[in-house]
């Protein structure tokens, strides 16, 4: 029984009948249709999703206690261990409200953190201007072109403003990034349609472990 | 002491530069783009007491760009008399949220429950958006303090996405095109969005479509809304030290380049 539970085959049924299922559900207005989408969304998917993330708290919990036995950058492991024990305890313990010290540590020390690590793409930025972005051929010096335009255009205030330089940088915009933007979005929808029928008619089957 | 490179007299440079400019306190005047003027005449146009539903997409790292853009939109919104409903469908927008409206509220004293409520975060974004489009009530049974959803007077009017006059997205990433592939797509409700300036020419085809109703982007976008509605903030503040970076970066460039250029010449000779 349980054999016949692993096997591959049954997950590929279950993943057909449920790709089949919300496909139908999502053009559907009749109200079973609307009943089942509603316990799907709100139950099932949350269920998985929680599995998923116990999932991932016990992949990162091994991978950091092994990195520490073996003493790789285990100062930093171990403060990454503790800040993932800690919030839990912090939001059971005193909750999450207003002056609750989950809030405070989010507040003081997390969001400070990674706005932090994100704004550190500025020097990065800095260095790339100086040392990456040249004009070594036509397409990169068109490139550098337009993010000339683009950064001055964004750079200038009331009345300093070049009309020209905001009508280039409107048509930059308009034209050759929102074609390019239009043209990987299709590519996208195109893909994901693809790769959601390959699944559900199980061609594509990396997710079982590949085609052993 | 290891001798500094190129690239380290450059992040000196960029440090000193915003420090500079953000010690000068001085705030530039503007132009305004059509895009943040769309967004306000859009807010604008929605009669007095629309619940509008407030959506923080966003990790807790884009904050100095999320931050002025979010409370910009609150105050004009409550300003206009709007009811808000926030939700967050990224786990790190839930304390930001609850925070952003916290404080827009109280400076326009607003009252919790009767003029906006926090229904806190939902995981896997696109169920949140289907499940809300079915039920709101069954996809957040209580709010982030933990208040049953009917015990808030505001909430017992509103039971399902159709209920919403908009949904604002306030996003760091691509999260807002799941309201517009599934909340505009599947229920009709309409989307707009502020969301981070790397992320805007991403956004450009659904605006241009029609199916974004408006998108303001970036700290610029939130400095020309704190003009719109006529109040200072943090854009309008780092507008001076954003100008002077940008010209900071387009200065390394041009040095870049005619270092070069002159090498290659000298190559070229020898």
């Amino acid at each position: 029984m349980v054999e016949i539970l692993m096997s591959r085959r049954v997950a590929q049924i279950v993943c057909a009948v449920f790709g089949v299922l919300l496909f139908l559900l999502f053009f559907s207005n009749h109200p079973t249709a609307k009943a089942v989408t509603l316990t799907v969304t709100t139950q099932y998917w949350q269920v998985i999703a929680a599995f998923a993330l116990i999932v991932g708290a016990v992949s990162f919990m091994r991978v950091n206690f092994k990195s520490m036995s073996r003493k790789q950058d285990a100062p930093f492991r171990a403060v990454g261990l503790l800040g993932m024990v800690a919030m839990p305890i912090l939001a059971l313990g005193w909750g999450i409200g207003g002056s609750s010290p989950f809030l405070w540590v989010f507040e003081n020390i997390q969001a400070p953190m990674q706005s932090t690590v994100f704004a550190l793409l500025a020097f990065f930025v800095a260095s790339a201007s100086l040392r990456g972005f040249r004009a070594r051929s036509v397409p990169a010096a068109i490139l550098l072109l337009a993010a000339v335009v683009m950064l001055l255009s964004r750079s200038w205030f009331e009345s300093t403003t070049s009309n020209i330089l905001m009508v280039t940088s409107d048509w930059l915009r308009n034209y050759p990034s929102m074609a390019a933007r239009r043209a990987i979005l299709i590519g996208i929808g195109l893909g994901s349609l693809t790769t959601s029928l390959r699944l559900i008619v199980g061609i594509e089957r990396t997710w079982l472990g590949g085609n052993k | 002491m290891k001798k500094l490179e190129s690239r380290h007299w450059a992040f000196l440079g960029l440090a000193v530069v915003v420090v500079a400019t953000m010690l000068l306190n001085f705030e530039p005047k503007l132009d305004i783009s059509p895009e943040a003027k769309r967004m306000h005449s859009f807010i604008d146009s929605l009669p007095a007491g629309s619940i509008v539903m407030v959506s923080f997409d966003h990790e807790a790292s884009a904050l100095p760009e999320i931050k002025p853009l979010a409370l910009a939109f609150l105050r004009h919104a409550f300003s206009k008399g709007h009811r808000l409903v926030g939700i967050a469908l990224m786990a790190e927008g839930t304390a930001v949220g609850y925070r952003l409206m916290d404080q827009a509220a109280a400076e326009y004293n607003k009252r919790y429950g009767v003029d906006y409520a926090f229904l806190g975060f939902q995981p896997q974004i696109i169920a949140a958006i289907l499940s809300m489009g079915e039920s709101i009530k069954q996809t957040f049974p209580r709010d982030y303090s933990g208040h049953e959803y009917d015990s808030l007077p505001m909430l017992r009017e509103i039971r399902k996405l159709s209920d919403i006059s908009a949904v604002v997205s306030i996003a760091d990433g691509n999260l807002a095109t799941h309201w517009i592939e599934y909340g505009r797509a599947r229920f009709n409700v309409t989307v707009a969005a502020f969301v981070t300036a790397v992320m805007v020419t991403s956004y450009d085809p659904y605006v241009s479509s029609g199916q974004l109703r408006a998108m303001v982007g970036g700290l610029r976008g939130a400095a020309e809304y704190e003009k719109l509605i006529g109040i200072g903030g943090a854009g309008r503040r780092a507008m001076l030290a954003q100008a002077a970076s940008h010209l900071y970066v387009l200065a390394l460039i041009l040095v870049g380049n005619v270092i070069y250029f002159a090498s290659r010449a000298r190559k070229g000779r020898g």
